[in-house]
């Protein structure tokens, strides 16, 4: 992983407070849950691709490597689907165990801003 | 509950494993066998109740039991049976059993970990009844397998971002869960064992290890499925390894299948299972997820699409069992069964019998590969840096240095922890778990290293890749031998197999056969490990002793590699060469030129990998003719008296520091003249550059094109060798004053075609490079060099001097448009004021790169106190200068500058992490406790003794020569970044060539010095009644001791210490006021005289800056010396209580005596601003002209102040961080501002001022 600025991310939970975006913005949108119909707090390995926003930020390093999407430098996540926004906090503050290598990598490449 | 199965078979059928494995074997070659769908979806169709998984057995459980459902094949077995039927009469041949979850690990949850076996027993006996009756349906033969989960805990990573050495569970841990899992399920007579959705291949490794063993003990052997995860874009499972690195580290465990399951749908594991398909010599096994769930919460992939997807799969023959995972039905398995039923089976190929290794990404030693360098910076045993970092427990400077090897291109990298001092296995385990959370470093396989079997094993556990282990040996017998290897091949290594046995170390060639063909047999008959994994070492032995017998140690490793490679199929050579040239220690070039001859002729016979400095080895081809033939004689033993040429050669090549030797002529004169000024770069020879310079610009069309051409071309050889560490700095600076004598011959030639034709185009530089000493600070040494070396790279360097305000330095780079700015300082508020520059920067929107470099700069206070200041562009810490053209370069150039301020800023991410840490966990003391565990010399039994003087004294008359005795001569070669003491690095190998030159140069400087008198020194000393009152020292205008005169503010320790020790302030040395005793404290400035600064830009304006700077730094080598010279004479005479004292000048180096100078600003009084009240008791400026800058540096630079203290066990200690409440205590007693104090004790504070009074 060559891209090692650390990147603020801002979380929204409110619709109705959307940010203004600009072009060194990546915009990620949690979904509300993934679909599997999981017992609730049950989640499969690879439903926590699609839902935990570290899974989201490191396939945004990804993609940048891979030059599927531009430079970024913010990082703008919408989780107004999700209910409980304090995972995502959570997550994004260390506090939530890390279940793959990238969650460390994402720690030290992401932080959440405000 | 649904209604309990007629009748339970408890007696299990427990197969034929060997059968079951030809079976299905023969079964994947003629078909693609089909694997059931998702257990947990048909479960969550039932819609069960918390009374359901409770059945009988967990009634009133003290958990909430829900969702625990593999506890269903106990309270409901039916259902879970009827699940499996429906799998199998849709077409499964395999079904797994409902266990995913039955671990104690991850029962502990529901705190059912005592029916973990059960479970795994029932869970087989569940899928057994439904095989029966599916068989008993349509005659075909299915079959079961126990299915075995990852746990929820990961061995090989932290859960913890912010403890990434940390692990929640060990591999011995895991052997014993997992075995408890397989227990169950191997005595239920599962035909198969199936580890799936593996989220970290260490814990898989530990199943694999416990499954071992328990076959091992029953002598049998299951089948084993691997089947892995990869959820991201990435490609990598979730312990971070690419599918072929996961394959190297599973393949120990014979799989019948590797695959993969749970990922995100069909079309997104294509590319993975393609991967493993095309190295996995076994058969391939696939189960998606029913693709990606909508937002609706139902299943966007219907049973025709998932089939269609997986279609591909089979078409392009890349599947030998398929099946589903989440969100899968029997539908989807229907469908998928149909259409597997029109492709053939992929065919599995064979591998070649390669060494095969994994980090997070896998290594094959193929035959392109003629020599695998193994690093070996990270051994403790073999670099005393990498011991001393692991023996202080630097483990973040630790993991650069692997970092390093890395990026320098080493394949595998060695760890060794074998240190008496520490213990190694402990060591070795915390070192590895931090490299796990590395990526950059993880990514290479690892050779475990150790002389202990314990540590290669504790290291075996914490490894999820294919490692090396280094090594085992017949020494202690076959039976520890065979015990060892077996381990080794458990763990999933491969091994370096010493020529040892019980009989000692082959020497002889037929030892070295004898040996490791015994070792290879009993390896592969009798442990069964893979030949490829087998490397031997047959023993390097050094040659050239004198002794006779030693004669043929070459011929005999050589020999003997090329027999064992031929006779012992697939086997490696390795071998530790240093050994070889231990009689030439101390003779690099020759040790070098050895080391190259003999890897030349053992490569070609079958040596293939070695613990080698890839940077310190020579080229074959370059060595020297006759060294190389000398070499070849001895390694080759080729006649009786080559040992005796080779020393008489040796000689010849002593103290050249490597690299191929040369002998001192002019032939160099006889070059051509691009050659001729490339040579006097190098060697900074002056003598011919003008009449050279003037032969080059005839034959070019115009004198900037000489500047561009040759002096330019010689300059980059300089750099490039500077750059390497192949030339030191005093050569560099050499080197720039050749240059600029040249230049400065051409400059009257460009002014006159100037003037001819008005053309203004000049020299195109590489870059304009603004240099500046911050405001209040006088010392320049280290911006000068840094400012030279710059300029030899052909950077243009605009110098503002020293005491430059901020505004100088922002509107000159304005005004000059400069692409960097390079920030100098010595003493402490320095580091502030740079701090204030940056933020200057900031405002006035500068975006160009900020150098910051000086003594008391440091990365960590770049890091954490200048970068943040400046986001606009990037501030970077340089403190040296062979590392500044390589900053600046990487900063100025467009296509490395991002790249590189990224590695900044996360090197500076991790030192500022590192930083908050390790102060966050530095117990620091109460004020109050501090002083009540302050350091209490026994005054009662102690008079102090008085000086001869009281009040001041100047002294203007010194013997310069007298003087130049007392110079300690370290720091001067320090200056230059020659790093040693004097005298002993004269001698030294690599440096000692440069420092001899320096030495000599500043050796007859020093002799025009003295004889023609070039500096002025002056002191001036001062003595006066004082007792110490709490922290401070209280002056006494006399000896009654009525009138204050001034006090001197002591700051003490607030560090927690340890046994017994006390919390030291400069104060406990004085006697206190209550003690009754009458002390004493004395004061000095002393100065080696303005003279140097003039003479220093003498030099300049001649273009010479070495002299300019070795005049600089001879200027305050003479300071030291009179304040080393003073003090004795304080000593011995004017404070006079060690009159008898006879230490030479030499000696005095050590401080062996009694009493201490300590200087304000310096680690026992941190704060400058004391030195106020030094200066005015002296009246320094009027008696010796030395006056203090805003920041309190001294001017002239060449000068050294401080306090004399005498009491017999007062030393310098360093006051470290300082909490609050001291702080406001001080500012009390010294009645200043809190702020002001703050501001000056920056440095030192063990908190951020805003953020406490925020509180």
């Amino acid at each position: 992983m060559s891209r090692i600025d650390p990147i603020p991310v801002t979380l929204i939970s409110d619709p109705a407070k959307l940010v203004p975006l600009d072009r060194d913005t990546a915009l990620i949108r949690l979904p509300a849950n993934s679909g599997h119909g999981h017992a609730d707090g049950e989640i499969c390995i690879a439903c926590s691709g699609i839902t935990d926003v570290r899974a989201l930020l490191y396939n945004l390093l990804e993609e940048h490597r891979r030059n599927m999407r531009p430079a970024f430098s913010r990082v703008v996540v919408d989780a107004s689907a999700v209910a409980d926004s304090s995972q995502v906090v959570a997550a994004l503050t260390g506090k939530l165990p890390a279940q793959a290598l990238r969650d460390h990598t994402v720690a030290r490449m992401f932080y959440l801003a405000g | 509950m649904s209604p309990s199965p007629d009748q339970i078979s408890d007696t299990p059928i427990i197969p034929d494993w060997q059968e079951v494995r030809t079976a299905l074997a023969r079964a994947m070659e003629e078909r693609i066998l089909i694997l059931d769908g998702a257990m947990g979806t048909m479960i969550q169709r039932l819609s069960l109740t918390e009374e359901n998984f409770q059945g009988e057995r967990f009634r009133d459980w003290s958990h909430p039991l829900k969702g625990n459902n593999d506890l269903l094949v106990l309270t409901e077995p039916k259902m879970i049976e009827d699940i499996h039927l429906e799998y199998y009469l849709a077409g499964a041949d395999i079904v797994e059993t409902n266990t995913f979850s039955a671990t104690s690990v991850a029962q502990a949850d529901y705190a059912c970990e005592e029916a973990v076996y059960d479970i795994n027993y029932h869970g087989v006996l569940c899928a057994r009844r439904a095989a029966i009756r599916a068989e008993e349906t349509d005659g075909r033969r299915r079959f079961v397998a126990g299915a075995l989960g990852p746990t929820n805990k990961t061995s090989s990573m932290s859960t913890d971002v912010n403890s990434p050495g940390h692990r929640a569970i060990s591999f011995d841990e895991l052997v014993e869960a997992y075995g408890e899992a397989i227990r169950g399920l191997v005595d239920a007579g599962a035909d198969l064992l199936l580890f799936e959705t593996i989220t970290d291949t260490l814990n898989t490794k530990a199943g694999i290890f416990a499954a071992q063993r328990l076959f091992e003990e029953r002598g049998i052997d299951v089948p084993i499925m691997i089947s892995g995860t990869i959820t991201d874009l990435s490609g990598r499972t979730l312990s971070g390894q690419t599918p072929t690195a996961f394959w190297y580290s599973i393949r120990h465990s014979n799989p019948i299948t590797i695959g993969l399951n749970c990922a995100l749908g069909a079309d997104l594991m294509r590319d993975h299972i393609s991967e493993l398909s095309s190295v996995a010599d076994t058969f391939i096994c696939a189960y998606p997820n029913a693709g990606l769930p909508n937002e609706m919460g139902a299943y966007d992939e219907t049973p025709e699409q998932m089939a269609g997807q997986l279609e591909t799969f089979a078409s392009e023959g890349l599947l030998n069992i398929v099946g589903g995972c989440c969100g899968s039905t029997p539908d989807h398995i229907r469908a998928i069964a149909e259409t597997a039923a029109r492709y053939a089976p992929r065919k599995v190929p064979s591998a070649d019998r390669l060494l095969r290794l994994s980090g997070l990404e896998p290594f094959t030693l193929t035959k392109d590969i003629p020599f695998v360098n193994i690093g070996e910076r990270t051994n403790v045993t073999g670099s005393a840096r990498f011991r001393k970092l692991i023996t202080a427990g630097d483990y973040t400077a630790a993991l650069d240095v692997a970092r390093d090897q890395v990026a320098n291109g080493a394949q595998v990298i060695d760890i060794n922890m074998d240190e008496g001092l520490i213990d190694s296995q402990q060591v070795m385990i915390e070192f590895l778990n931090l490299l796990a959370a590395e990526p950059d470093i993880a990514k290479v396989p690892l050779m475990i290293d150790s002389s202990k079997w314990e540590v290669i094993e504790a290291g075996l556990k914490c490894v999820q890749g294919k490692a090396l282990v280094n090594s085992i040996s017949l020494k202690e017998g076959e039976e520890a031998f065979i015990h060892h290897a077996r381990l080794v091949k458990a763990y999933g290594a491969a091994v370096v197999v010493m020529a040892f046995d019980e009989t000692g170390q082959a020497d002889t060639k037929a030892r070295k056969v004898e040996i490791c063909t015994r070792a290879y047999k009993i390896l592969t008959e009798v442990v069964g490990l893979p030949p490829e994994d087998i490397i031997f070492d047959p023993n390097v032995f050094a040659v050239a002793t004198g002794i006779e017998e030693h004669n043929n140690y070459g011929v005999d490793f050589i020999e003997a590699t090329k027999e064992i490679t031929d006779s012992l199929p697939h086997v490696h050579i390795s071998g530790g060469i240093s050994n070889l040239s231990f009689s030439f220690r101390g003779n690099e070039p020759v040790r070098e030129a050895m080391h190259a001859v003999f890897l030349y002729y053992a490569i070609q016979n079958g040596m293939d990998m070695g613990i080698v400095n890839a940077g310190q080895l020579a080229v074959y081809e370059t060595i020297d003719k006759e060294l190389r033939d000398a070499c070849e004689d001895v390694i080759l033993n080729r006649r009786a008296d080559s040992t005796d040429r080779m020393l008489d050669l040796a000689e010849r090549y002593k103290g050249q520091g490597g690299g191929a030797g040369k002998a001192k002529d002019m032939s160099w004169r006889e070059l051509p003249v691009g050659e001729r000024i490339t040579h006097a770069l190098v060697n900074g020879v002056t003598e011919f550059i003008e009449a050279d310079t003037e032969e080059a610009r005839q034959t070019f069309e115009r004198p900037l094109h000489v500047i561009e051409g040759p002096l330019m071309a010689g300059m980059n050889v300089v750099g490039d060798l500077f750059g390497s560490g192949k030339m030191f700095l005093p050569q560099v600076v050499k080197s720039a004053r050749v240059m600029k004598q040249a230049v400065a011959y051409l400059m009257p030639f460009m002014e006159a075609e100037k003037d001819a034709n008005g053309d203004a185009a000049g020299r195109k530089s590489a870059g304009k490079v603004l240099m500046a000493t911050v405001k209040g600070d006088v010392h320049d040494i280290g911006k000068n060099i840094v400012g030279v070396v710059l300029s030899c790279n052909n950077y243009e360097i605009i110098d503002l001097g020293v005491m430059v305000p901020t505004q100088k330095i922002l509107d000159t780079a304005k005004a000059e448009n400069v692409d960097i700015i390079g920030l100098s300082g010595l003493i402490t508020p320095s580091l502030d004021e740079m701090v204030h520059v940056a933020s200057e920067m900031e405002r006035e929107g500068f975006d160009i790169p900020l150098l910051i470099g000086g003594a008391t700069t440091s990365r960590v206070h770049t890091a954490v106190k200048i970068h943040p200041r400046y986001a606009r562009g990037q501030a970077v810490h340089v403190n040296d200068a062979s590392r500044a053209v390589g900053v600046v370069s990487n900063l100025l150039s467009d296509e490395t500058k991002s790249t590189f301020i990224e590695q900044v800023r996360a090197e500076y991410a991790k030192a500022a992490a590192a930083h908050e840490r390790a102060e966050s966990e530095k117990r620091r003391l109460p004020l109050e406790a501090a002083r009540s565990n302050a350091f209490k010399p026994d005054w009662t039994g102690y008079t102090p003794p008085a000086p001869s003087f009281l009040g001041t004294r100047s002294f203007t008359e010194f013997d310069l020569s007298e003087l130049a005795r007392y110079i300690d001569w370290t720091p001067f070669f320090q200056t230059w970044e020659l790093k040693g003491r004097y005298p002993a690095i004269l001698d030294d190998e690599k440096q000692g060539e440069a420092a001899r030159a320096l030495w000599a140069d500043a050796q007859k400087m020093l002799r025009q010095i003295i004889d023609e008198k070039w500096f002025a020194p002056k002191a001036v000393l001062g003595f006066w009644p004082a007792n110490a009152v709490g922290d401070d020292v209280r002056l006494f205008a006399d000896d009654d001791r009525q009138s204050e005169l001034a006090t001197f503010f002591t700051l003490r320790q607030q560090l927690s210490k340890r046994d017994g020790k006390p919390n030291m302030a400069l104060s406990d040395f004085v006697a206190p006021v209550d003690s009754g005793k009458r002390d004493y404290v004395g004061g000095f400035v002393v100065t080696a005289g303005i003279e140097e600064v003039a003479i220093a830009e003498r030099f300049e304006r001649a273009n010479d800056d070495y002299s300019s700077i070795l005049v600089k730094a001879l200027a305050d080598r003479f300071a030291e010396a009179m304040a080393e010279y003073m003090h004795e004479r304080v000593r011995k005479d004017y404070w006079g209580y060690a009159p008898d004292e006879a230490l030479s000048p030499d000696e005095l180096v050590g401080e062996p005596y009694q009493g201490i100078r300590p200087a304000p600003g310096y680690p026992a009084q941190p704060d400058h601003t004391e030195k106020t009240t030094l200066f005015r008791l002296l009246d320094a400026e009027n008696s010796v002209g030395v006056s203090l800058t805003e920041s309190y540096a001294m001017w002239p630079g060449s000068s050294v102040s401080g306090i004399y203290l005498s009491h017999p066990d007062s030393y310098y200690f360093g006051v470290a961080k300082v909490e609050r409440d001291q702080v406001l205590d001080y500012a009390q007693r010294k009645d200043m501002d809190v702020k002001e104090v703050e501001r000056w004790l920056a440095p030192i504070l063990n908190y951020i001022p805003g953020r406490v009074a925020a509180e």
